[in-house]
């Protein structure tokens, strides 16, 4: 699944390890989701959300 | 499971499963010792001989609590993973083993290998999967 984590971060300079640390999960959970290796279950994509204000739609795209 | 950091489910774990490796090598020990000098039997033959696998059972039991306790669904999905290459891996490692023993007569696979073989494919897997999320 497409997202735009890595420009959200980049907004707020935060790096991967900062948004590990909001998110309570580890670096590489980050670097996964961020290069869509992995898809966060909805609980976390709500969590995401909620850090950036913003709605789910607005930071994952589904590519279907 | 990332032990580098300071999850706790992880910590937890860790410690689990040096209490069951340190029971495995004491059991192992007793019922080797004891097989040996004392010739057991009935109940505590039993026992005995039941002793290593329990603590085993234990290291089993240690990893489903961790895969339970773990709040990263990342590491719990790369725990899930490296556990199902190790079952597959292990499951086609035995069938394949067992057709060979019987046709060909190779020596048998005793049973209580099956364990550090599933360990040491889950392992080679969890590595593998490391690289690929890094």
């Amino acid at each position: 699944m497409k997202n735009r984590l890595r420009v959200l971060r980049a907004e707020r300079d935060w790096s991967q390890a900062d948004l590990a640390q909001r998110l309570e999960v580890s670096r590489q959970s980050v670097n996964a989701i961020e290069t869509g290796k992995f898809d966060p279950s909805l609980p976390l994509a709500f969590k995401v959300a909620r850090l950036f204000e913003t709605t789910i739609e607005a930071i994952f795209t589904d590519e279907s | 499971m990332n032990c580098s950091t300071n999850n706790p489910a992880a910590r937890r774990y860790m410690g689990r499963f040096s209490v069951t490796m340190l029971l495995y090598v004491v059991f192992l020990v007793l019922a080797v010792w004891t097989f040996v000098h004392c010739h057991p039997t009935g109940p505590l033959a039993w026992l005995l001989a039941v002793l290593p696998a329990l603590a085993i059972i234990g290291q089993i039991a240690a990893f489903g609590m961790y895969l339970r306790e773990e709040k990263d669904e990342f590491q719990v999905a790369l725990g899930v993973q490296s556990m199902l290459w190790g079952i597959g891996g292990t499951l086609a490692v035995t069938v394949t083993w067992g057709f060979l023993e019987n046709f060909l007569q190779l020596r048998h696979l005793d049973l209580i290998w099956i364990y550090p073989i599933f360990c040491a494919l889950s392992g080679i897997a969890y590595g593998l999967l490391q690289l690929r999320y890094k």
